[in-house]
């Protein structure tokens, strides 16, 4: 951009009014957004940092006169039973949300794969039918699957979420990653067989690698989809040691009162891995996001 | 290096022949091109003795072996891909070593032998950059160089030069002709454009509609064209075809045009007529056996030039003889301008005859 500004040709359509008045849009816009995604993030990390008085007052105390660590030290004692508690449901969410995403990337990338490469009797039949599921609500699916987990013997146990988790995410993640396979030239492993490996070889030693913006978004939009899921995790799980975060959050409500900076730190603490996951493969994610949905 | 045999060659898909009993033996250090238009199956024939799709029948032997269910890995080619297919992760180096590295050579024997076949196509100082970081003309190099690292049967190239622009296309022609000249390699080459397959290949194979229409040396096809297709294929300008009838004019033989003009035909010439299925005969001519008079002389056709393209060499014009236009050339310094009648004067013993019913050229003897 800057390379061209400095020509004297390209200063003229600066001073069109219409191109400014819409690009002066788009940052009003972009900053709305910014307050609307920030704002609740903002005030749950203000209110967890305040005293359950000071949380509860009327007019609202914007910034916590007394700021204090107190919820967080108790949510990380594991002495404590409500620490406990969170460690334990913490725990569970990342066994479940871990073990989601390596199961799903495992089948994903297989499927898309051959979805993309193969030419065999019923392959576009299948690819619609694997996104059918994604064409209803995931509450739809709640009762028979309750049914079908008591007959496998799986409620009440994390496999009854992993299998139920993969069930939505996969359709969407074999649709993502087949769009990244058809952008890698079949010349490339053509390439590769001629110059002496397997086909398998030659998946795993020159696909897979270019697929890896690809493989790195499906993993983290599973990991996601596990972390932040509710209503299955209601449902399927009863007993205390395996619930998940977001139900075992739940536990910060009670009849009487509620300890919202108790909530809000625990919600906090809820957003953190996804945070790092993010910022760790922030850079993959966009290119991959971009990568997927253009045609080179 | 090796012999390479296709024997009646069948790739079909559904109903469709991709490849239609295609029959073709290349002697070992051979450079073969496979030339046809768009969707004649040359590329579909090339993957088939690659081994990158399965054969619907016919028999491939490459040296002593059938080689019909090897895998690409174990039939011992080496392939350069039109988008060249660089492994866009690896750099030049590790690009030109993976062919060896999968055949599990020596760390050292793999540095000497990409360090040889990096200076033969003097890309030693691309070494260590990545595919994305060279031009067009340095990855056609390393595309070649990972073909050339080891030592195959035969080398297969799918229009290795048709993403090159002009000048650089007509030097990479002689370099690729000057290394099959050096090594006697068998090479099989894929082009759609014919002067690329008369000016490199020993021999050619010209295909339309997934049938070999012709397989001779370049010379050969361009002297005695088998069809129809060929003759309008190779040579550039295109051999002008005009259908005609054959007849008598006063007790001689001629082709009449029914847009009125004739041609009297050499003894000759009248026996090959003879010889079509019906009297309907397809008269070919190339442009530098037609030559062109101002002036009425006897036998010539009358015309009107249509368009004129001075190249600098040679000047082309396109001249209607009543509804068909033949190509004609001239020397650059004769005037010549659209609309000026001409007559055009062709070359009996250079004339050629196709059976206007099956294509098939009129032999001669």
């Amino acid at each position: 951009m800057s390379a061209i500004a400095d020509t004297p040709a390209a200063a003229r359509p600066r001073r069109r009014k219409p191109i400014d008045g819409w690009r002066w849009a788009g940052r009003g816009f972009l900053v709305l957004m910014l307050l609307y995604t920030a704002v609740p993030m903002i005030w749950m990390l203000l209110t967890s940092i305040k005293s359950g008085f000071a949380a509860m007052q009327f007019p609202p105390q914007w910034w916590p006169s007394e700021p204090t660590l107190a919820s967080y030290q108790k949510l990380l004692d594991p002495q404590n039973s409500v620490g406990q508690d969170f460690l334990r449901f913490f725990w569970n969410s990342l066994f479940v949300s871990s073990v989601t995403t390596v199961l799903s990337v495992a089948v994903a990338v297989p499927a898309a794969y051959a979805f993309s490469r193969f030419h065999f009797p019923g392959r576009r039949f299948l690819f619609f039918s694997v996104l059918l599921r994604n064409m209803f609500p995931a509450v739809i699916f709640l009762v028979p699957l309750f049914i079908l987990m008591r007959f496998l013997g799986l409620v009440n146990t994390h496999g009854s979420l992993i299998l139920t988790y993969m069930t939505f995410g996969l359709p969407l993640a074999i649709w993502l990653l087949k769009g990244f396979y058809d952008n890698i030239p079949i010349q490339l492993e053509q390439a590769a067989r001629i110059d002496g490996a397997t086909r398998f070889r030659a998946f795993l030693v020159i696909v897979m690698p270019l697929s890896m913006p690809g493989i790195i978004a499906t993993a983290i939009y599973s990991f996601i989809g596990a972390w932040n899921e509710y209503i299955y995790a209601y449902t399927f799980l009863t007993r205390n040691d395996q619930l998940t975060l977001p139900v075992g959050i739940q536990r910060f409500f009670s009849e009487n009162t509620t300890d919202f900076p108790g909530l809000m730190a625990a919600s906090f603490m809820m957003s953190v891995p996804v945070v790092v996951l993010f910022l760790v493969l922030q850079r993959y994610f966009v290119r991959a996001l971009t990568e997927g949905a253009v045609k080179h | 290096m090796a012999q390479v045999v296709l024997r009646d060659l069948v790739k079909t898909y559904g109903p469709i022949y991709a490849v239609d009993h295609v029959s073709i033996e290349i002697d070992d250090g051979e450079f073969v091109a496979l030339v046809g238009p768009s969707g004649c199956g040359k590329t579909t024939t090339l993957n088939l003795v690659a081994g990158l799709i399965p054969l619907s029948g016919g028999d491939i032997y490459i040296g002593d072996r059938l080689v019909n269910d090897l895998d690409p890995k174990d039939r011992d080619i080496a392939m350069v891909f039109q988008n060249y297919a660089l492994y866009p992760n690896k750099t030049v180096f590790k690009n030109l070593a993976f062919p060896l590295q999968m055949r599990r050579l020596p760390r050292a024997d793999i540095e000497a032998k990409v360090l040889a076949a990096a200076k033969v196509l003097d890309i030693t100082h691309l070494l260590e950059r990545r595919p994305r970081e060279l031009s067009g003309g340095q990855q056609q190099r390393v595309a070649l160089g990972r073909a050339l690292v080891r030592d195959p049967r035969a080398f297969l190239m799918d229009e290795p030069l048709s993403n090159l622009d002009a000048k650089l296309r007509v030097q990479m022609r002689s370099e690729i002709k000057r290394f099959h000249q050096d090594l006697r390699a068998t090479v099989i080459y894929v082009t759609h454009d014919q002067l690329e397959a008369v000016t490199m290949a020993d021999k050619m194979a010209v295909m339309s509609g997934g049938v070999l229409q012709q397989y001779d040396s370049p010379a050969e096809v361009f002297a005695h064209p088998k069809n129809t297709f060929v003759a309008g294929f190779v040579g550039s300008p295109a051999m002008s075809l005009i259908p005609l009838e054959a007849g008598t004019d006063a007790g001689a033989a001629t082709l009449r045009s029914p847009d009125g003009w004739s041609l009297p035909l050499s003894p000759e010439n009248a026996r090959r007529v003879a010889r079509a299925t019906t009297a309907k005969v397809i008269l070919g001519a190339r442009h530098s056996t037609l030559k062109v008079h101002k002036s009425a002389v006897p036998g010539a056709v009358a015309g009107k030039v249509y368009t004129v393209e001075p190249t600098g060499d040679i000047t082309f014009a396109q001249v209607y003889l009543g509804g068909h236009i033949v190509i004609v050339s001239l020397e650059p310094q004769v005037p010549i301008v659209p609309d000026e009648p001409v007559w055009v004067e062709f070359d009996q013993d250079k004339l050629h005859l196709f059976d206007g019913e099956t294509q098939q050229a009129l032999p001669r003897n």
